[in-house]
């Protein structure tokens, strides 16, 4: 019998700073291992714990896996802080359900990000990128408060190079160094900025990850212009302890995020108590 | 099923056999000494050879549910990295639980639902322990005033589930098996048949505890009956919930649930070099960290939020997903609630204004 709860050894392969809070880990795995993009793995402090992330990598079946991890709480610290190059870690999973990519084809996806929520995203766009040809228009819109607190910042020129891909980058503040668009996600949201993006709002999946109060406002903004509840998706990456539908603190209504999730129609959760907290 | 006659004077027999199958943890009646007024109280504990001679089951639930023999307070479910952890041996030694109720046995069942019957994952501890257990389960001769087995369509007295079921009469037990490990037990000791008009008497006492819980929880009868006013409106809204003021988080509820069964997975280091242990503990959703995000988001921020999440799981979000209620009607979370919270008397509440929206 499989004992669920049995962390397997992964050892870190390399670290890169994205920005001073974030950075993603590259895992080799002891066996090969199939994951779906939105999946995502329990990943173990050797004796400080476990925390759920998403792998920022491509998805398929790997040996080598990426997860961008941002320092925020007991075992991000240990990472950040301690764990060096070489270090065996663990990984449990992959857990989730993942983005359902069968529904993308034939249509456009609009993915918006914010913060270290690009992570899981990245991995989207990667297996969207794998199946160009079935994809109509993927429309990148990222969020970071500064220029300093962007994720990958060295493919955003790659990915807006590739046929049928634009991306809109925004920060929240003025910065001496950014000469793009300043103001919140949501801004790169506005009907006239999609319809001059070219986006076909009727056509078109929208899919988004980043903090819950972004995630709410993102989904108020695309209700706004026309998308339907449908046509949103939610990474909820709640916390999570079990990661199989068992521990019972990560549900909305009667979805646990870990099983049923971690993304999430809107229009499956919308009426239930505590959607965004 | 044939139902036999057990004489007081041959439980000891009974017991001694099931002592055969592996430890045996009974419902017992402790005197309190220093207690005059009040009656003898039920706890669960280890039967061993020397207590039997003066066993007898108690005629109500214990005070401590059984759910520890299948979710432990505090389990070791992984030593990392170790090989041999990846896959768990079944176990072999059996346990015998003697004097569970129709609610306790119930409450198995629930948490079979989460931990053993889905089809994903199973978690392979609670498949050891739960297979494990011999469940010799008996009728309840009373009710008290927190019981309400009845409003959630269950019955004081067990009618499956259980290997062997005792129900109280004069001079001794009728006996049913309910299983064929019950029959080998049975017999073993080479019972008589019931007679007719011991059946009569033992379905009378039934019917008399039934009639008790009805007359007891009447008035709660409508707000049960219509669990389905209780949509997520009802607990969108904080509005119907004013019970839930004197709840102090302390999680007591939850702990003496049979049926609550939010855990969380801790990681320490274990006693030697590079080696770790990871253990499945308790976890109560009434605590306020209990979803609570490292970057401080809670979706239940609210002392009330968490108070009605219990609810929620309980009454609705159980429901919607395995189709049952997440709740036996045993009644230990009245006993033990330090505010006072009657669950049956909250869940009026809600709807009562739901029903007046």
């Amino acid at each position: 019998m499989e004992n669920i709860y049995y962390p397997r050894q992964a050892k870190l392969k390399n670290i890169k700073e994205e920005t001073p809070t974030i950075k993603t880990y590259q895992f080799e795995l002891d066996k090969k291992l199939k994951f779906k993009a939105g999946q995502f793995m329990q990943l173990t402090v050797p004796g400080v714990g476990e925390a759920p992330f998403t792998p920022s990598s491509a998805p398929g079946e790997v040996k080598k896996m990426e997860i961008t991890i941002m320092k925020t709480g007991k075992v991000t610290d240990k990472l950040h802080n301690e764990v060096k190059l070489g270090d065996t870690l663990a990984l449990r999973g992959p857990f989730g359900k993942g983005y359902p990519m069968d529904k993308f084809e034939g249509k456009e996806v609009l993915i918006v990000g914010g913060g270290v929520g690009l992570a899981p995203l990245r991995a989207l766009i990667y297996a969207l990128f794998d199946r160009i040809e079935k994809i109509k228009k993927i429309h990148i819109c990222y969020g970071a408060r500064s220029p300093v607190d962007q994720c990958f910042k060295d493919e955003y020129g790659k990915w807006e190079k590739k046929k049928k891909v634009s991306v809109d980058l925004v920060i929240d503040k003025p910065h001496c160094d950014w000469k793009g668009k300043v103001g919140l996600v949501t801004c790169l949201l506005e009907k006239d900025y999609l319809s001059r993006s070219g986006v076909d709002i009727k056509n078109a999946y929208a899919v988004s990850c980043g903090p819950e109060i972004m995630l709410k406002f993102v989904t108020f903004k695309l209700l706004d212009v026309g998308f339907k509840p449908e046509q949103i998706y939610l990474s909820m990456n709640r916390r999570m302890s079990c990661g199989v539908g068992k521990c019972a603190r990560c549900n909305i209504g009667p979805y646990y995020l870990c099983k049923d999730g971690p993304d999430m129609c809107y229009a499956d959760i919308k009426d239930y108590p505590n959607v965004f907290g | 099923m044939n139902i036999y006659f057990l004489s007081e004077s041959k439980l000891k027999n009974l017991m001694e056999i099931l002592l055969e199958y592996g430890k045996v943890f009974a419902a017992r009646e402790a005197d309190i000494p220093s207690n005059k007024n009040s009656e003898s109280r039920i706890f669960l504990g280890e039967l061993d050879g020397n207590l039997i001679d003066d066993y007898h089951v108690p005629g109500f639930r214990a005070f401590d549910s059984f759910k520890s023999f299948v979710l432990p307070a505090r389990s070791k479910v992984a030593d990392y990295p170790d090989e041999k952890w990846i896959d768990i041996k079944e176990e072999k030694n059996k346990k015998v639980l003697v004097g569970l109720r129709a609610c306790d046995l119930a409450s198995f069942s629930i948490l079979d639902k989460v931990f053993l019957e889905d089809k994903d994952y199973v978690d392979p501890f609670y498949k050891n322990r739960r297979e494990s257990l011999i469940l010799v389960s008996s009728d309840c001769t009373y009710s008290k005033d927190s019981c309400f087995c009845n409003l959630l369509g269950n019955y004081p007295y067990p009618a499956k589930a259980f290997d062997i079921n005792l129900s109280k009469i004069d001079g001794g037990y009728l006996v049913e098996s309910g299983s064929d490990v019950g029959d080998n037990i049975l017999k073993k000791l080479s019972l008589p048949d019931a007679k007719e008009n011991q059946i009569v008497k033992r379905d009378k006492n039934r019917e008399k505890v039934v009639r008790n819980l009805e007359k007891q929880n009447k008035d709660f009868v409508k707000a049960f009956s219509k669990l389905e006013y209780l949509s997520s409106k009802t607990f969108d809204s904080d509005d119907g919930w004013d019970l839930g003021s004197t709840c102090v988080s302390c999680s007591a509820c939850t702990n003496v649930c049979p049926v609550c069964y939010c855990f969380t997975l801790f990681d320490r280091e274990g006693n030697r070099k590079e080696r770790y242990e990871r253990y499945m503990v308790w976890d109560s959703c009434q605590f306020k960290g209990f979803s609570q995000m490292a970057g401080g988001m809670n979706p239940r921020f609210s002392q009330i939020a968490q108070f009605k999440n219990r609810y929620y799981h309980k009454f609705f979000r159980f429901n919607e997903r395995y189709n049952v209620y997440k709740c036996t009607g045993c009644g230990r979370c009245i006993d033990n609630c330090l505010g006072g919270i009657d669950m049956r008397e909250v869940l009026s509440g809600a709807y009562n204004f739901a029903r007046v929206k």
